[in-house]
């Protein structure tokens, strides 16, 4: 390590604490070193505004369903549990009867479920293992064949009601989310333009696929693979 | 619904918001620059944050996931106002005199200097600085590589210097 690396890796962090060997020999970089971390404290000092009294929103009731704890829900007396049965055939019911949704409405719904799993999009290297994907991607709905993609995220999720399988792979500008929506039949191409990404959903057979990345991301060498390394198994 | 559940429930929010309400309000205010705005950002986030709570799976992910909602609610504001874009020198003066609460010279200079920071620079910093994420945190946070992140993160330190420097050679 040089001067020049050093002092640009104390600029990024002044906390990184690698390049030892280079500060011990060099009293030049050791002092700015020192002066970057007495800067950095100015703007942590900077930066520590004060904060008002929290006031917390008016919070709504929930649904019943995502909160009952394990346990009441085990000794919840037996009309409850039927008519909750009802209920649950009921919206069934009403979902078949409903016309399909729009487009837009599931490239909507598919945005907005990257920002219910926001801890799906770290940069990692870190692969998922083969049992959690296999998990995730069951073969009873499709095969997946990542190749030399690296997965780091697999999870079974619901879109549109339906179990999809969440999976998320990195590129060149971050982590890009695949959504394998096997039951989602679209006639046409659908882009999807989220605040800082952008990706599509694209009909493939009885179902179709969204791929959604970084802005910077080039999405079209990453579809291409995608697409041949899925088949539907539906 | 079930009391005990909801009261449970109600529980674990109040205690993650407790650990988390300063740096939400902290970071929303750097992130649009001004008090009122962010304290309408906060509100939303904590809304939104309590609507989606079972979706947060482990508690000790609670730090970057409320953030990341306060980030969304912050664009989901200016996307809805449709702000006019505001002289950069005017604000910075506007909002430093009413972010500084008796702070000494420099300090104000250097929130004034954060201020005219461009967003792109001034959030990794906020980020690393005051949350006190790690660069692959804020590379998950931002969507960005940690390349970028520290490219960003040198030249935002970079820029403050410069900025701070000139203010005392009085350039």
């Amino acid at each position: 390590m040089n001067c020049e690396d050093y002092r640009q890796a104390i600029t990024a962090d002044p906390a990184f604490d690698g390049g030892a060997v280079h500060a011990n020999a060099c009293s030049g970089c050791r002092a700015y070193r020192d002066d970057m971390r007495v800067f950095d404290a100015r703007i942590a000092a900077a930066l520590a505004i004060d904060v008002p009294p929290l006031r917390m929103p008016a919070l709504p009731d929930m649904e019943t369903d995502n909160v009952v704890a394990i346990g009441a829900r085990r000794f919840r007396p037996m009309p409850y549990a039927l008519a909750a049965s009802v209920l649950l055939a009921a919206f069934a019911a009403v979902r078949l009867l409903m016309p399909a949704p729009t487009f837009d409405s599931l490239a909507d719904e598919v945005l907005a479920h990257l920002d219910h799993e926001p801890a799906a999009l770290r940069v990692t290297d870190v692969p998922v293992s083969e049992r959690r994907l296999a998990r995730a991607v069951p073969a009873s709905l499709a095969r997946y064949e990542p190749g030399a993609a690296l997965v780091t995220y697999a999870k079974t999720c619901v879109i549109n009601g339906k179990d999809v399988p969440h999976l998320v792979i990195q590129g060149e500008h971050g982590p890009v989310t695949i959504l394998l929506m096997s039951g989602e039949k679209i006639a046409a191409p659908v882009p999807l333009d989220g605040e800082r990404v952008h990706g599509l959903i694209v009909p493939v057979g009885d179902g179709s696929i969204a791929i959604i990345g970084d802005r910077g991301e080039a999405l079209e060498p990453i579809s291409a693979k995608v697409l041949n390394s899925v088949t539907w198994t539906t | 619904m079930n009391a005990s559940a909801g009261d449970e429930r109600r529980q674990r929010f109040d205690a993650l918001v407790a650990v988390c309400y300063e740096d939400m309000s902290r970071y929303a205010t750097w992130l649009c620059r001004d008090r009122a705005i962010a304290d309408d950002v906060v509100q939303e986030a904590l809304l939104r944050a309590w609507k989606s709570l079972d979706s947060l799976r482990d508690d000790a992910a609670a730090k970057p996931w409320l953030l990341t909602i306060v980030r969304r609610e912050n664009a989901r504001y200016f996307e809805r106002r449709r702000l006019d874009t505001v002289d950069i020198d005017e604000l910075g003066a506007a909002q430093a005199a009413e972010l500084a609460h008796a702070p000494d010279e420099e300090l104000l200079g250097l929130r004034e200097a954060m201020l005219r920071l461009e967003d792109d620079y001034r959030e990794p910093l906020v980020l690393q600085v005051l949350v006190g994420f790690s660069t692959r945190e804020i590379a998950a946070h931002m969507g960005l590589s940690q390349g970028a992140v520290l490219t960003r993160l040198h030249r935002a330190r970079q820029k403050l210097k410069e900025d701070m420097d000139s203010r005392d050679t009085g350039n």
